[in-house]
């Protein structure tokens, strides 16, 4: 690794520069350390926060999940988990960014939260809420480069476009790392539980995932069929090879990826519907 | 018929399919095919959360007016990079498969 590469890894690893982390999640997190903590004790603390409240409940209202109408905080945590809950709040600020400068990154991660799920549930998977969001929250290391690197990630978006090669090429290119690590790097950093920090930090590489292969594998597979159907953007527009570790843990077969294929296209009708929803809102808001 | 995002529908579709209400575990059903959409519909559908309705034709084309050799043009450039992958090759065929299937009932613009 060169010196330059040194310097902008260094810029983006840097914790003191993260987003930072409201106070509820704090104590969200002391709570769900102790077992004598009941939900509606967790929902209490969330919904303190409203602003927050609003933002976590518009995710757990996206297609991801498929529970539409999730009202209350304490609704949410019911079902999806708290582990849901919590991971949403904490990625909150990242969405946020991301919905407004890069719809087309949005549509992709949301896309990929969608078929992680519709995966999980065909293979009747456990923790299929968990598995949606390590989807919806695959690709975090990339707005984390733009947040911290811009005239790093116009390089690479440069490269992308001169050289025709995966964005994640690029990256290490140029930054040398790639968004899988720097995620990985910053759901560990924010304490995410290390069921969705693997999936995020192995979601190119499932064979280094050690202790939940099974979830990145979901991820790996939504990805790569999100980036076949061409949905939303991710920053280059190459389907990544099905990775054999990904194919042998879920055991996949011809007849069970045309059935994701016909149940996906269905789908993204849907989470289609959503992105505008949000985007018209974002222009106009209710009055 | 096509499954269309409700954000897309306009005044004028005509509903393929019923609509039901989708958070019971039996739909209620709201609105029956054949229906001709209005704007007051379309806001109603809106406030009950209806997601996507099919409608008669293929009247929205989400990338631009394109036919099926465009698209599948596309499908071709995005898996470039992975064609003499034999995993991810199948992939491909599976969809080229899927589009053929779902586009060339109407042909691309031939249903106009």
């Amino acid at each position: 690794m060169d010196e330059k590469q040194t310097e902008l890894k260094k810029i983006i690893m840097d914790t003191k520069t993260l987003p930072t982390l409201p106070s509820v999640i704090t104590k969200l997190n002391s709570l769900s350390d102790n077992d004598k903590s009941s939900v509606q004790e967790m929902a209490r603390i969330v919904s303190s926060d409203q602003v927050l409240s609003a933002r976590i409940l518009r995710l757990a209202n996206s297609p991801s999940y498929g529970f539409y109408r999730v009202s209350t905080i304490s609704k949410a945590m019911i079902l999806l988990g708290v582990n849901v809950v919590k991971s949403l709040a904490i990625s909150s600020s990242i969405f946020e960014v991301m919905e407004k400068n890069s719809v087309g990154l949005w549509e992709h991660s949301l896309g990929t939260g969608v078929v992680s799920n519709l995966i999980a549930r065909k293979l009747g998977l456990p923790e299929s809420e968990e598995i949606a969001t390590a989807g919806l929250l695959h690709d975090i290391g990339k707005v984390i480069i733009n947040l911290k690197c811009s005239e790093a990630e116009c390089e690479v978006r440069r490269i992308v476009d001169e050289k025709k090669i995966y964005m994640r090429e690029a990256e290490h290119e140029i930054i040398g790392t790639d968004h899988a690590e720097v995620g990985g790097w910053l759901a560990k950093n924010w304490f995410l539980p290390d069921k969705l920090a693997e999936p995020i930090n192995c979601h190119h590489n499932v064979e280094a995932s050690e202790n939940h292969r099974i979830k990145t594998s979901v991820v790996h597979i939504a990805d790569v069929l999100i980036k076949a159907s061409g949905f939303g953007d991710s920053g280059d527009s190459y389907v990544p090879p099905i990775q054999q570790a990904a194919w042998d843990a879920l055991k996949l077969n011809e007849q069970i990826i045309a059935e994701f294929v016909e149940d996906m296209e269905e789908k993204l009708v849907e989470v289609k519907n959503f992105s505008l929803e949000l985007q018209q809102s974002c222009v106009a808001p209710p009055s | 018929m096509q499954k269309i995002p409700l954000m897309t529908a306009r005044a004028g579709m005509i509903l393929a399919r019923d609509i039901f209400r989708s958070e019971f575990a039996i739909g209620m059903p709201i609105c029956g095919k054949d229906t001709e959409l209005t704007d007051t519909l379309i806001a109603r559908l809106e406030n009950l959360k209806v997601q996507s309705v099919y409608v008669e034709g293929h009247p929205v084309r989400e990338e631009g007016d394109r036919g099926l050799d465009d698209i599948l043009r596309d499908l071709d450039s995005r898996f470039i990079k992975v064609r003499q992958d034999p995993l991810t090759a199948k992939l491909h065929d599976i969809f080229t498969d899927y589009l053929k299937r779902s586009m060339g009932e109407f042909g691309g613009r031939k249903t106009d």
